[in-house]
């Protein structure tokens, strides 16, 4: 018979209650994991590039210099960090509800397309009808694209993991084949939009830096998340999170806590979808998300689920890439070391998560052998 | 242990327990237990929860030691100093929570941690294996299908042919039938006497009587860890006697009980059903309870307390009947069931707290979405605090700090703060599951004050425990529950060993209707 519980200890019997686990459910790092996550990955950075001949401090220096050395740099930083850090409060309202969405890679993409044809159609109207509506057509497709995986993990336990993963190989898919068809200018020979129109660009805040507005747009999201972070709504949302049971208990619906904070993560992807199409790019290409999905959730995770953590992990992550291509025309020392510093920062902290990721990959596991059984 | 070596010859009995004890902290789990286990036998272990059955098949099985006393396994001296060395001498131990490996195969199962197991997992030979043992015993047990897909009853079956297949000399079920149904049992019962007629030894731990009858050569009871019947024959013993034996003397009138004045109906419950996949749930239950008055309800645990106390507090939706608080219909609304005044002392702490969070987030859940305590919906903390601060005055929590985390709160005091949240006014309706379990004599006294108080203030109380003790010190009238039905019910001064233990034990008809 197993005897697995014998090397897990543990097997007292009749002994008395011991007192609550502190951190059961809890998803969210706590400070001193994410301070020790980001001193590891900076160490093992340091040793990587003194394996491969960089000095690792003219490294370092360029990196900071490159990151926050001028005002171009700057302004280069905060435009790289505003997108994480809105898909980071987002997902942080999903985290504290014990929800992990990994989707906002796709609803990113969904937000563009929204923002896209919104624009569109109020080619003609004046900026201050058409920036506004290209927003919320921008937040409204973000939410379309989260309303299943929510539906179905709050109807019928479908692990929204698995299908917000899935759901951003959808948003793939849509948008190369829309890029390629319907929304191809004819002249086009590469996938892309038509340029985005003219009155509904977001400008530049400060010229000769691509300091834009969705800098504004973070910081608006960011008080909003203060606010629902200490508003009675996000308490029970938290409390959800903590212990489901109770608070199914004290009348809090769990299967609205599910689709709400879904909604509102798949919201706030939405609007950077809107910010990259409207602001930076202003034209949707395929790669209109870059991997702002995937970092914001990483910014998320990193900085706790709190407002000040997700705003000082969404500025590291923004620095380290400005600095990274910084470093690189300074010194020349490639930017993908200022890649695997992030991978090692999120290899780091996600041990935290261990537990979790072996659970998630068993019941992939699972699902993969009943697929090859039905198949038999 | 104080073992001498040799205690006993070889005489070749499988298993004899001479002199155990074990104590865990202040509670004397076991003392001075002696056993044998003869060959060829299906030998019952029975008594009530926390009787010391558990702990005795632990330290046979080595997953815990004795403080004192000795064993021998078939006539050599047996000391297992772990579950490990247990199972490589031939013991296995099948318990109530089942030790396969979920997400992996029964062929998979069957080779991890298999002593001397080859490096390299050999998938044809293991499946092989699993069928031919599984053929063996005339069961079908699947040898590739994820342990997480079958049924309880199949997964059962399967950790007993792995103990099997691993060369068991001696096995222990562990309350092996409490989340089977009737058919599941028999097959199980079919399993263990072509087992026993292999000429492998059981020992068969368990509370529910009549399937001993029929399984059972001899059987042993166990009452406050210590035997107080050894390997007398089943067929022989009247299970009713057992039954009474399990329970010892019922003690009546040792708290000081108020007068509380009863009241009019307020709790109704009519034709009650829950189904649950987790557990028994609950069927047809009739009761009422009026104001100021106590209603126990007993039964071992895992007999459909679970359901019952979801349902009361409007937790589960109702498979049929209804829940009236003051004659308004809560079933399956729990922000109905707090508007109407039920409160709910969670048996498990960890469900009924938020651990991580504050004593004073904790202290005021019940108000959340309240609007109370915000202003533009956000929560002012100050108003909180100081709330929080009167509360666990009041309630007296130690220490009455609203900022501490909940968690590092000791047992105690973690009830005290759950009473605090669910008791600052009094309620409708008390559903107070477990109310005094694990708790220290002065904690548990404190939350015997609480659900009297509650009582006294006219409210409806229901307590719903495993623990015979708490429920005589505190109910007015008494039900029983077995297997998710109502099997007897009478008001406390009638309360006898015989009848409780009769009823518990499943040796009473079923009622169709309990109320009083």
């Amino acid at each position: 018979m197993p005897v697995a519980d014998t090397f897990i200890g543990g097997d007292v019997g009749d002994a008395p209650p011991e007192p609550l686990e502190d951190e059961g459910r809890r998803l969210t790092t706590s400070l001193s994991t994410s301070c020790l996550a980001v001193l590891i990955a900076i160490v093992l950075g340091g040793l990587i590039m003194l394996m491969s001949g960089e000095n690792p401090l003219t490294a370092y220096t360029a990196m900071v210099d490159g990151a926050f050395g001028s005002k171009f740099a700057l302004g280069e930083t905060l435009s790289r960090a505003a997108p994480l850090a809105i898909v980071g409060y987002g997902t942080a309202v999903a985290l504290r509800a014990g929800l992990i969405t990994i989707g906002a890679q796709g609803q990113v993409v969904a937000g563009a397309i929204g923002a896209l044809v919104t624009a569109q159609f109020f080619e003609s109207a004046p900026s201050a009808v058409a920036i506004p509506a290209a927003a919320l057509g921008g937040a409204l497709f973000g939410m379309a694209w989260v309303l299943i995986p929510a539906l179905l993990r709050a109807h019928f336990s479908v692990n929204e993991i698995l299908s917000t993963l899935l759901f951003t190989e959808f948003a793939a898919l849509l948008i190369e084949y829309l890029l390629n068809n319907p929304l191809k200018p004819p002249t086009a020979i590469t996938p892309q939009s038509d340029p985005y129109p003219d009155n509904g660009i977001l400008g530049l805040v400060i010229d000769g830096t691509r300091f834009h507005v969705g800098v504004f747009v973070a910081v608006a999201i960011g008080l909003l998340f203060v606010w629902w972070v200490r508003s009675d709504r996000g308490f029970s949302y938290d409390l959800y999170g903590e212990n489901p049971n109770l608070a199914q208990s004290l009348g809090i619906s769990g299967n609205r806590v599910i689709v709400n904070s879904l909604l509102i993560s798949g919201a706030t992807a939405g609007l950077v979808g809107w910010i990259q199409a409207a602001g930076l790019l202003q034209r949707v290409y395929v790669e209109i998300a870059s991997d702002i999905g995937f970092f914001g959730l990483v910014v998320a995770f990193l900085g706790g689920a709190t407002p000040g953590g997700v705003l000082v992990a969404a500025l590291l992550f923004g620095a380290l890439q400005s600095g990274g291509l910084a470093m690189q025309s300074s010194e020349g020392i490639p930017a993908s070391l200022s890649d695997i510093i992030q991978a090692l920062l999120l290899l780091g902290f996600s041990i935290r998560y261990a537990p979790q990721i072996i659970r998630l990959t068993r019941g992939v596991m699972a699902n993969f052998t009943l697929i090859g059984k039905r198949r038999k | 242990m104080t073992s001498e070596p040799g205690a006993d010859p070889a005489t070749g009995t499988p298993l004899s327990v001479r002199g155990v004890s074990r104590r865990f902290g202040s509670v004397q789990a076991l003392a001075n237990v002696d056993f044998t286990l003869e060959s060829g036998e299906i030998h019952a272990l029975v008594g009530e929860n926390g009787a010391g059955k558990s702990t005795l098949a632990k330290i046979v099985a080595g997953s815990i030691r004795s403080d004192s006393g000795s064993m021998s396994l078939f006539g050599q001296p047996y000391r297992p100093t772990s579950r490990r060395e247990g199972a490589a001498a031939g013991v296995a131990h099948v318990r109530q929570q089942l030790s396969l490996v979920r997400g992996l195969t029964v062929a998979q199962n069957l080779q991890l941690g298999r002593p001397g197991a080859p490096a390299f997992f050999n998938a044809a030979s293991a499946r092989a294996e699993v069928e031919r043992w599984s053929d063996e015993f005339s069961l079908s047990v699947p040898a590739e299908t994820l342990v997480d897909d079958m049924p309880l009853a199949v997964r059962q079956q399967a950790e007993i042919l792995i103990a099997v297949a691993w060369g068991a000399r001696l096995l222990i079920l562990d309350e092996p039938s409490s989340a089977l149904g009737p058919l599941e049992t028999k097959a199980l019962i079919a399993l263990c006497h072509r087992l026993r007629s292999e000429g492998t030894p059981i020992l068969y731990i368990s509370h529910r009587l009549p399937e001993l009858a029929e399984l059972a050569d001899r059987l042993t009871v166990l009452r406050a860890g210590r035997v107080v019947v050894e390997g007398a024959d089943v067929r022989a013993a009247d299970l009713r006697e057992v039954a009474t034996l399990m329970i010892g003397d019922v003690s009546l009138l040792e708290v000081n009980r108020p007068e509380i004045e009863q009241g009019t109906t307020r709790l109704t419950v009519t034709d009650l059903s829950v189904s649950s996949t987790q557990e028994i749930g609950c069927h047809g239950l009739n009761f009422e309870v009026a104001g100021g008055e106590i209603l126990g309800v007993v039964g071992i645990a895992g007999n459909g307390q679970d359901s019952l106390a979801k349902a009361l507090t409007g937790q589960v939706k109702l498979a049929s009947g209804h829940v009236l608080v003051d004659g308004e219909d809560i079933s399956g609304s729990a922000r109905q069931a707090i508007a109407a005044g039920v409160a709910h002392l969670h048996e498990d702490r960890s469900t009924g707290l938020a651990a991580a969070f504050s004593v004073a987030d904790n202290a005021t859940a019940r108000h959340v979405r309240s609007g109370r305590f915000t202003r533009f919906g956000v929560r002012l903390a100050d108003k909180i605090a100081r709330h929080a601060g009167e509360l666990v005055e009041r309630f007296q929590v130690r220490p009455p700090e609203p900022a501490a985390r909940a968690s590092s709160l000791s047992g105690g005091n973690q009830q005290k703060l759950m009473a605090a949240r669910e008791l600052e006014k009094n309620p409708t309706v008390l559903v107070a599951h477990g109310p005094t379990k694990g708790l220290d004599p002065e904690a548990a006294k404190a939350m015997r004050d609480r659900c009297f108080a509650s009582a006294q203030a006219g409210g409806a109380v229901v307590v719903i425990s495993a623990d015979l003790d708490e429920v005589s010190d505190l109910a007015h009238r008494v039900v029983v529950l077995y297997r998710g039905r109502v099997t007897d019910a009478f008001p406390i001064e009638e309360m006898t060993s015989e009848r409780l233990g009769a009823a518990m034990a499943g040796l009473t008809e079923t009622m169709g209707d309990a109320s009083g």
